[in-house]
């Protein structure tokens, strides 16, 4: 490169290839949203809500997803497989900010048993995530469990797409891996939250989105639930073995959590959190997102037309 | 002792150093640990000396082994330990392979005025309270470091996102892209003119920058011509080859007189390992009086050079008491503007006031950071959320280049003491984790007025959900919204819940910075009680 005009020459070429590439990202991104999950509730059988109570987090794990058809009604063989724990905060387990690093650690396993060809994990964090991800002891125990790490804050990887049925949100930067990946699991931790009061399975994914500011301008509660109409998870599992219950969502110290030794599964994402909801004791309808969520009929808050199985393992 | 033994030594030591060095500079990815880059800014000079003035007694012991070392073999600093001095052979050598040619320096005569000139005013500028921008603009460590770290950094940075693709579609895992840390052109240019100008002079006249305007060379070549071991020629092994000379970086070696300026001599020992006749070496010069490079030569150099003519032993003593009364004044001075205030603090910080530029934690107040920070970035580069930027006219013009928060990159991490760690200077302490996380850098204010949940009528909260300390919590607001609450007694003015506030153009909360760092209440809370019974299922 001698002149500037041959600066100027490659930065355009350059400049064209990168728009491109988006643009190709968007048509791959169109494809995913079509064929993902119709953002409308399906007639037949009530759907499935499994709280279970009274185990350590692997055990509750494993009755959780017993009930619901096991690993394999989720993850087949050759599969590739994102998981989105809550990875927020650089905090230590104990503090219960972030989703338990054992539980990601079972339900890697879990994937990878069912011969799930890759496990991913990752979020966009809150904290510095280099840091988050260490200390929050997610990254230690996906990776010995067999699962890559990804880095959330690498823009590069995350996709524009169109959110055709949102009612607010109409377009976002989404992770490549929650947009390719056959299978999209949910892991998020439950917590107090200073603006919605509760973070559960539908505010965590907000750790999917590039740009959360233009939520929290637009309207947080409605484009968390906007979100759900491009891609719902396949399923939500919920860690409340000692959930934060004030200071939310990065909470101060030890002092915020409480022991409930709870874990929640579910495929409907309203409906765990509705559950959640109650764990924390707000009526579901008192969470305004879940409220949107159950009113456009991305799942059910009302627990009444659920089938919701409880066991105490102790 | 082969001849080459000497220069081999030196060699690997320096660039033992200059890698180590550079690696902390350019470290983009946390890979050097923090202690490892603090022992090597450490042993620099002017580290030291600022460490001195603030009563450090490792600062005092490194200082005086420096000085010791010197007056033992000469300037063996400027050619083993300074990494500017380093780096400017590394660019002749490179200049010389561009040239294809081999370059011949010859003897030249020393730029006393201009060196005495520019060392003397260095330390006029620390009397009359000024040694903050004097040393950040003229000590080498630091403007190497600059060079690492607003230059290098971002263009190791970008080599590393074009592989990192590749990498990960070959399967390797561990390359990461990582956002450029490109500075602002306040910041660049400087630093891009600095680094020109070095680079011509080493390619042109070698080691001419560190015996004309360095200050920390001239100063260390008044100690060097004393100096119990100097370089010398021995008359009576010396052909007059001119081996030497052609090797000399310092152009210091005047063969017509069978002398070695050891003022300008850098002890890189290429003139020992030149001589096939071993006519140059070490010699024991204790008692010997310092040569002259324009004695008896006839060379241009003017008569009223501060070195030349009268008594070099006079000129010693005269630079040894002056040096000493300026550094009794720097450091009164010094206590002056911790005890009393913040007179020296810059316009934009006005004594005891509030200031818009924030100071790390653990440099204590503004005007103490300015006086004592070189703007070596070394904590910009070590900061694993660069909130930390070099400022332009942040803080002023004496706070140039030296670093500030930035809440528009990111926020002050709550659980880093990172700066501290690796800052050799005490211009900023290190805090134990405890202390720093109470400790009152600024203090956010909120304005409802321009707070999306008073606008918009939808939830936000984002800065009470970063606050680390829970100045900011949520109060109930209008129909079921909660708004944003300040309680300024908890605030250490980290930034985090002005970073994440999403109003624009201006946002609905903002940090003040405190001109002098005070401390904050601490949150205590009882253990919290479940809100439903924890027995059963509340579903």
């Amino acid at each position: 490169m001698n002149t500037r005009r041959d600066f100027v020459k490659t930065s355009l070429a350059l400049g064209a290839t990168l728009s491109l590439a988006n643009v190709s990202g968007l048509f791959a991104a169109d494809v995913t949203a079509s064929t993902s999950p119709a953002a409308q509730a399906e007639p037949g059988p009530k759907p499935i809500l499994v709280a279970v109570r009274d185990g350590d987090r692997a055990t509750m794990l494993d009755k959780a997803l017993a009930e619901l058809g096991g690993i394999q009604a989720f993850v087949k063989p050759g599969q590739t497989v994102v998981i989105k724990p809550n990875i927020g905060w650089n905090a230590p387990p104990e503090r219960a900010a972030n989703t338990h690093p054992a539980l990601v650690a079972r339900l890697t396993a879990l994937c990878l048993s069912a011969g799930a060809k890759s496990v991913s994990v990752f979020d966009n964090t809150c904290d510095q995530w280099q840091l988050t991800y260490e200390n929050s002891g997610i990254e230690k125990a996906a990776k010995d469990a067999g699962a890559t790490i990804i880095n959330g804050k690498d823009q590069t990887l995350y996709r524009e797409v169109d959110i055709p049925h949102g009612v607010k949100l109409k377009i976002a930067k989404v992770h490549s891996l929650v947009l390719d990946s056959d299978v999209f699991i949910n892991v998020p931790v439950l917590k107090h939250h200073q603006a919605t009061l509760m973070t559960g399975a539908m505010k965590n994914l907000m750790g999917i989105v590039w740009d959360r500011g233009i939520w929290h301008r637009t309207d947080l509660h409605q484009c968390i639930a906007d979100l759900l109409t491009l891609r719902k998870p396949a399923l939500n599992i919920i860690d409340a073995y000692h959930p934060m219950i004030r200071n939310g969502p990065r909470g101060v110290s030890v002092e915020d959590v409480v022991e409930m030794r709870t874990l929640l599964a579910s495929t409907d994402i309203v409906a765990i959190d509705a559950a959640a909801a109650k764990l924390l004791g707000h009526a579901p309808a008192t969470i305004t997102h879940v409220k949107i969520a159950h009113e456009m009929k991305l799942g059910r808050m009302d627990l009444e037309n659920i089938d919701v199985r409880r066991h105490k393992l102790a | 002792m082969p001849r080459h033994a000497l220069k081999r030594a030196r060699l690997v030591l320096a660039l033992l150093f200059l890698i180590g060095l550079t690696l902390a500079f350019a470290d983009f990815r946390s890979f050097v640990p923090a202690s490892a880059s603090h022992a090597l800014a450490s042993v620099q000079l002017v580290p030291a000396l600022v460490g001195l003035s603030a009563g450090s007694l490792t600062a005092l012991v490194i200082a005086a082994a420096l000085a010791l070392l010197t007056l033992l073999v000469g300037r063996v600093y400027c050619s083993v330990l300074c990494p500017l001095g380093i780096l400017q052979d590394v660019i002749a050598r490179l200049g010389g392979w561009l040239r294809r040619k081999k370059q011949f320096l010859p003897f030249a005569p020393p730029q006393s005025i201009l060196r005495h000139a520019v060392l003397w005013g260095t330390v006029t500028a620390i009397i009359v309270g000024w040694s903050g921008i004097a040393l950040a603009l003229l000590d080498p460590y630091s403007n190497f470091g600059r060079i690492i770290s607003t230059l290098v950094r971002p263009l190791l940075t970008a080599a590393n996102n074009a592989v990192v693709g590749l990498a990960n579609t070959l399967g390797f895992q561990g390359l990461y892209r990582v956002a450029l840390p490109w500075a602002g052109l306040g910041v660049l240019l400087p630093v891009a003119l600095f680094l020109t100008v070095v680079a011509i002079l080493s390619v042109r006249r070698g080691r001419l920058y560190c015996n004309t305007l360095c200050p920390v060379g001239t100063a260390l070549g008044l100690l060097s011509r004393f100096a119990i071991f100097r370089i010398g020629i021995d008359q009576t092994a010396c052909t007059k080859c001119g081996d030497c000379l052609r090797s000399c970086k310092a152009q210091c070696i005047n063969l017509r007189t069978g002398t070695i300026d050891a003022s300008r001599c850098v002890a890189c020992y290429n003139c020992i390992g030149a001589c096939e006749d071993r006519g140059i070496g070490y010699r024991f010069t204790w008692k010997e009086k310092p040569a002259h490079a324009n004695d008896r030569t006839g060379s241009t150099e003017p008569k009223t050079n501060l070195t030349a003519g009268d008594s070099p032993r006079r000129a010693f003593l005269a630079s040894l008491v002056s040096g000493v009364a300026a550094t009794s004044v720097a450091l009164n001075h010094a206590r002056a503007a911790v005890s009393s205030g913040d007179e020296a603090t810059p316009a934009l910080v006005r004594s005891g006031e509030a200031s818009r530029a924030l100071c790390p934690p653990g440099s204590g107040s503004v005007a103490q950071f300015l006086d004592r920070c070189t703007a070596c970035h070394l904590c910009i580069s070590a900061c694993p959320t660069h909130v930390l930027q070099p400022a332009f006219l942040e803080y002023g013009v004496q706070g140039l280049l030296k670093p500030h928060l930035d809440y528009r990159s990111a926020y002050c991490l709550f659980e880093c003491t990172r700066c501290g760690e690796v800052c050799p200077y005490h211009a900023i302490d290190l805090l134990d984790l405890a202390t720093k996380s109470v400790t009152q850098i600024g203090v956010a204010d909120f304005h409802q007025s321009r707070c999306i949940v008073e606008l918009n009528g939808t939830d936000c909260a984002a800065c009470s959900e970063h606050c680390p300390t829970k100045a900011v919590s949520t109060k109930p607001f209008r129909d079921n919204l909660r708004l944003p609450v300040l309680d300024q007694s908890l605030c250490i003015g980290c930034g985090a819940c002005e970073y994440a506030c999403p109003v624009k153009p201006v946002k609905a909360i903002l940090v003040t910075g405190r001109s002098r760092h005070a401390r904050a209440e601490k949150l205590v809370e009882k253990k919290a009680v479940a809100p439903t019974a924890t027995g059963d299922f509340p579903f």
